[in-house]
């Protein structure tokens, strides 16, 4: 499968200690903002190369680019130690956010890796 | 036509991947000369700086309304909202005069005139390249299926009409790469600040008008909350938390 992004997950605590409100620092949600951004951009491009040299064609692509980002999100679920609410404001956020920002990198990949690999 | 084309070897060593070099060395390059051409004209307006740090206070004080009691809360607000001195509030006819006095100062023109160039340049530039050099041939196929309506946008040097719209010409391996190189650009430069041009241009367009308008929203902004006393037993809590300091 794809290889991990492991060397800039430097995830901070977003919400301080205050158990009964939900307040966050403004900065570090930037932070971990941005690393999923860079997690989900860097997974679309390995992706797309996987995805071209395995032939995958039509929907079949489309289909692994979703799981792609699925594991990404797993991924960064699980580095966030599945305690979602002391590092991000929802669900949502984490599961979602940049699904599909990552398409268009994801599709010149493929059609990079698939071209060489099969076309020519 | 037979449904699988065989592409020479050489399309894509002198195609596709030069082209793709071509496009992140440009990226890379106007990366570095945007960041050189911002550095050398930097004089900042005082004034426009101190109106900036004023919006700044009131959006914190906004955003940690309910950290102070209601009494503090509510002076800090008339400080900055009041009719007669309040720091936010700006009078039309000056407004006016800040909007226009920014559009006539020659040296924001100029660079804002500098960075819209800087993006449109290497594109034109490097489309007229590609149509000249690359056109007239097959150069790649997408690997999904398109309909028959996208044969005219993607297949435009190639004149017949029987090959499958899968086979494109190099103008849209260009366009794929043109949105596609944003992803990697991010990653490679830091942040992606040179080479989404949708984004400059929107900052482009609010630069201008940006200092009147944002100081009467912060006012309405700061008149808006709702102040709720987020902290109301507070004393109890730290007293609670040190007892189980000590015990």
């Amino acid at each position: 499968m794809a290889g991990r992004v492991d060397s800039d997950k430097v995830k901070e605590k977003a919400s301080d200690n205050l158990n009964d409100l939900p307040t966050f620092h403004a900065e570090n949600m930037q932070n971990n903002a941005k690393v999923m951004y860079y997690s989900r951009t860097f997974m679309s491009i390995i992706g797309g190369v996987v995805a071209g040299i395995l032939g995958l064609t039509g929907l079949m692509g489309f289909v692994f680019y979703f799981l792609i980002m699925g594991i990404t999100s797993v991924g960064l679920a699980a580095k966030a130690g599945f305690s979602i609410h002391s590092y991000f404001d929802s669900w949502n956020k984490i599961l979602l956010d940049g699904f599909f920002g990552g398409l268009m990198s994801f599709v010149l990949f493929w059609t990079f890796a698939y071209d060489i690999v099969h076309i020519f | 036509m037979a449904e699988d084309l065989v592409l020479d070897t050489a399309i894509r060593d002198w195609v596709l991947i030069p082209l793709s070099v071509v496009m992140v060395l440009i990226g890379v390059l106007r990366y570095f000369v945007s960041k050189l051409m911002r550095s050398s004209s930097q004089l900042p307006d005082p004034k426009i700086v101190k109106e900036g740090q004023v919006i700044i206070r009131a959006r914190n004080l906004r955003a940690a309304a309910n950290f102070i009691p209601a009494k503090s809360f509510r002076a800090r607000k008339v400080y900055y909202s009041n009719e007669e001195n309040g720091l936010l509030f700006v009078p039309k006819g000056q407004a006016q005069n800040a909007q226009a006095q920014m559009f006539s100062d020659p040296n924001m023109a100029m660079d804002m005139m500098k960075k819209n160039l800087s993006m449109i340049i290497p594109q034109t530039l490097t489309f007229a390249w590609v149509n000249f050099f690359f056109s007239g041939f097959v150069a790649a196929k997408i690997p999904f299926p398109l309909t028959q309506r996208f044969r005219s946008m993607l297949q435009n040097g190639i004149d017949l009409s029987t090959v499958d719209v899968s086979y494109v010409s190099s103008r849209s391996w260009y366009f794929l790469n043109l949105f596609g190189l944003r992803g990697l650009f991010s990653l490679i430069l830091g942040e992606e600040n040179a080479t989404d041009d949708t984004q400059r241009m929107m900052q482009m367009s609010g630069f201008g008008m940006d200092p009147s308008k944002s100081l009467s929203a912060e006012k309405d902004g700061l008149d808006i909350v709702q102040h709720e006393w987020a902290l109301p037993k507070f004393e109890q809590r730290a007293e609670a938390v040190l007892r189980k300091l000590v015990s």
